[in-house]
């Protein structure tokens, strides 16, 4: 019976050892804790691009698309042959400098989607302006000159304004809306403008503004901020989930109710 | 009856308690809350105490959930089809959930403990906002022993007529208590990662909706997927119990009964297995839908490794469920004309797990993307993709079944007219559903990502279908089926067995496995983009950490299952069968006599 016993005990230890030793022997990865980062007005610019390479290397996730060339533009490797991403940001917006260009594409993803990819799923604002500012120096810096300083991070404030927490104060978005209740001016703050075209000009991502009025009734453009997820118009299904869910929380009554007039008056 | 209200009690002592435990006075006279706990950092930290405890309780909590499920399939089949054996193999399996029962409550109590004492924050946000769900859960807890105490124990006094359909409706009132109770323990973890929209940091625990949290994006899946995993985790464990039993007996029949029961424990956990992909399936979607993020960390980021070790692991339960059979037909006369045929099916599974363990995604630095001469692999980058997986498990579940049919019919000669066009008719199947798994996975190759994700529906639909038809065809066609010889019940060699052990430790990892993944892909935060972790815990550790807390749980869960399963034998007898020498004219493989008939 002991033989027996033992046999058992050492066929279950032995399976239990191999599969400890397979996942051991794997590479090991884990998830970092973004670091909260704190800049002096000295802050050189190896200190922010190391910085901003353990971000994006760790807790930011980025390597999560970038890097496989599928999901995402490769960043630090070639894409298309502009070269690495701080070679050829400088031009894929013009008037946009390569800085505002990557500060930009972290905060609004859907401002500048690059074609045959679809738009990024980022959270900016669980990243601090520390945070996102020494991502865009590590990226500057893969193939161009890095220009972001102490004096970035601590003008901008915009947006990511949180360290460590969300915290977005009702009625002000992204972009501090403040308590404006100009509905043609809290599309462009809301950043819906980003992927809703209008006036017949705009980035295609989701269903045009122009007629909207005509297509789907005041509650149903309410139901449609309010939870996008809820009904994707036809042709749009497979981008459930992009738009943010969170306009309920960064929008005030009065707001929500502002851009419902308008669009609804769309026809 | 006597540690469960000792328990519940002690629980709910706390809970009262609970402000004194939570709160501390600051200087300025607030009183202060307090976030976490301690817990020596030697043995790993609140982290890896409250991971061990949930875990533990799970395991447990998933035994004692499955077993009622087919334990009442089994009595309906004694009941229904007048076999006394499967009555008798139904109130077994009812004993093994007994003993375990109290177990199951101890190490639920050790965990809601650990939760109080050292992340106090997070219980009392988590309790404010589901607490009539948490006294539910209790009441629930009271209606489930009763049932269970009255099911087993009335097992002999209710055995025939309208008493012993009283009794099973008792099996199936266990059932939905337990079902119940589950439901509401998946609600507190999925709200944690997946809150709706609507709750964000500066949220008051007070103004969430009550409802929206408990039914929350992830919360269906996860009920579908435990429901269905339960099943087969009970399934193997049974098969385990039955093992040790088989390699401890004394005599033929004590044999030929564990022989039997282990057979059933493993065709129970296989067939369970074949669907549980699906549902696994859909909750990854829902994920996916609630967060992109969340679900592109699951698949692609620091995550996606993960896969490839349950790809590793599944593997093994492929091969050790189908070397199972392919073992047992030796004891089966005239099951030596199909053994011609397991070398082929061998190499599929073998193949099949090959492709599947194929990593997709690497994260790789500047270096490695230069020496691939790209963003993937040459060569494995072709099947590391899910076209080729999806294709791949889906030929491995079509290969199982094929093994499940040529045991069925391993010492039957069918006798009806057209049993030459009927296996013709299912040879067919097997071929053009195999045909159409291959097709739909070539044909992913050319087409883009979105087009790609339906194309595995009509795998999966392939599969089904073929395994609905086939078994329809092979019932039919088998009914007056002359035998070759009765099931030589308990001629097994020992090796067999040990695949039942390796079946049982390899699920209950995969499990815990699966719950590193569902709670790890939260990373650091208590409840997702809510509660941030701000422990020192709070980062996410690697597959190989991980690895070693899901075997230390493993270790302590097997040892007190065997510790629970040896008190059990002490109080009672086992119910043993006796072989019948010579088959019943159409009695096929299902069971040998039953003692005493």
């Amino acid at each position: 019976m002991w033989q027996t016993n033992l046999k058992i005990i050492g066929i279950v230890v032995g399976t239990l050892g191999l599969y400890t030793l397979v996942a051991s022997s794997i590479p090991q990865v884990a998830s970092e804790v973004p670091e909260e980062l704190t800049f002096t007005s000295e802050v050189s610019t190896a200190e922010l691009i190391a910085a901003g390479e353990q971000l994006y290397s760790g807790a930011g996730g980025c390597t999560t698309c970038h890097g496989t060339g599928m999901r995402a533009p490769n960043l630090l490797t070639d894409h298309a042959s502009g070269g690495p991403i701080g070679q050829r940001c400088g031009g894929r917006a013009p008037g946009e400098s390569c800085k505002l260009y990557l500060y930009r594409s972290l905060v609004e993803p859907a401002a500048h989607v690059v074609e045959g990819f679809p738009p990024m799923v980022f959270q900016a604002r669980t990243f601090s302006d520390a945070q996102l500012w020494s991502m865009v120096a590590y990226l500057e810096s893969q193939g161009g000159e890095v220009t972001v300083t102490a004096d970035d991070i601590e003008t901008s404030g915009e947006a990511g304004d949180a360290a460590t927490s969300v915290t977005l104060e009702p009625g002000a978005g992204p972009a501090g809306a403040g308590g404006s209740l100009d509905a043609r001016q809290l599309l462009q703050d809301q950043l819906c403008l980003g992927c809703h075209a209008i006036d017949g000009a705009g980035p295609p991502l989701g269903p045009s503004f122009d007629g909207i009025g005509s297509r789907l009734s005041a509650e149903e453009i309410r139901t449609a901020i309010l939870n996008p997820g809820a009904d994707a118009s036809p042709g749009y299904e497979a981008l459930i989930g992009v738009m943010p869910t969170t306009y309920g929380q960064t929008l005030s009554a009065a707001q929500l109710e502002a851009i419902v007039s308008y669009l609804a008056s769309r026809n | 009856m006597r540690t469960k209200t000792l328990t519940a009690c002690a629980a709910l002592l706390l809970l009262a308690l609970l402000p004194e435990a939570l709160l501390a006075q600051a200087a300025d006279g607030t009183i202060q809350m307090r976030m976490y706990g301690d817990f020596p950092a030697s043995l790993g930290g609140p982290r890896i105490a409250v991971w061990v405890a949930a875990q533990v309780h799970l395991f447990f909590a998933a035994f004692v959930l499955g077993v009622p499920m087919f334990a009442v399939v089994t009595e309906a089949i004694g009941i229904f089809g007048k076999e006394h054996k499967y009555d008798k193999l139904a109130k077994e399996f009812t004993r093994l959930l007994l003993v375990s029962y109290s177990a199951t409550a101890i190490w639920g109590a050790i965990l809601v403990f650990a939760l109080i004492t050292l992340y106090p924050g997070v219980w009392s946000y988590l309790a404010e906002i589901f607490a009539p769900s948490m006294w539910a859960y209790v009441g629930l807890f009271f209606f489930e022993s009763f049932t269970l105490y009255l099911y087993y124990y009335g097992w002999e006094r209710w055995h025939e007529g309208r008493a012993k359909l009283g009794h099973w409706t008792l099996g199936i009132l266990l059932n939905i208590w337990g079902t119940a109770v589950m439901f509401i323990a998946n609600s507190w973890l999925t709200f944690m990662m997946s809150p709706p929209a609507e709750v964000t940091p500066d949220t008051s625990p007070a103004m969430v909706q009550f409802w929206s949290a408990f039914a929350n994006a992830t919360w269906m899946p996860i009920n579908i997927h435990r429901m269905i995993a339960n099943v087969v985790f009970g399934g193997a464990i049974v098969g385990g119990y039955a093992a040790y039993r088989f390699l401890l007996s004394e005599t033929e029949e004590e044999r030929a009964h564990y022989d039997w029961m282990g057979y059933v424990g493993n065709l129970i956990a296989i067939s369970a297995l074949i669907v549980l992909p699906f549902a696994g399936y859909y909750l990854g979607r829902e994920i996916y839908e609630f967060n992109q993020q969340m679900g592109m960390t699951m698949m692609g980021g620091f995550m996606s490794w993960l896969w490839i070790i349950q790809a590793f692991l599944i593997g093994v339960l492929f091969l050790a469920g189908n070397y199972y059979l392919w073992v047992g037909m030796g004891r089966i006369p005239g099951a030596e004309r199909f053994q011609p045929y397991t070398k082929w099916m061998l190499m599929v599974l073998v193949i099949g797990v090959i492709v599947w363990a194929t990593p997709n995604t690497m994260i790789a630095n500047r270096a490695e993307l230069t020496a691939m001469g790209g963003s993937y692999h040459p060569f494995l980058g072709v099947l590391g993709v899910m076209s080729a997986k999806n294709t791949a498990v889906n030929l491995m579940i079509l290969t199982t079944f094929l093994s499940f049919l040529l045991y069925r019919r391993a010492n039957k000669r069918a006798m009806v007219g057209w049993v030459r066009t009927g296996t013709q008719v299912q040879a067919a199947i097997f071929v053009i559903t195999a045909a159409v798994v291959l097709f739909y996975g070539i044909y992913g190759y050319f087409v883009t990502a979105i087009v790609r994700i339906g194309f595995s529906v009509w795998q999966v639909l392939a599969v089904l279908f073929a395994i609905i038809t086939v078994t329809a065809i092979d019932v039919r066609m088998m009914r007056g089926a002359e035998s070759y010889g009765a099931i030589r019940w308990g001629q097994m060699p020992p090796r067999s067995q040990y695949a039942l052990f390796i079946l049982m430790v390899t699920f209950t990892w995969l499990m815990g496995l699966m719950g590193f993944a569902r709670s790890g892909i939260r990373q650091h935060w208590h409840v997702w983009e809510v509660i941030r972790d701000t422990s020192e815990f709070a980062a996410t550790p690697p597959l190989g950490y991980a690895a070693q807390i899901i075997s230390v749980c493993v270790l302590i869960f097997l040892g007190l299952v065997a510790f629970i399963f040896w008190v059990g034998e002490l109080a009672e007898k086992p119910i043993v069968t006796h072989v019948r020498k010579e088959p019943l004219a159409g009695e096929g493989h299902l069971a040998p006599a039953p003692a005493g008939d």
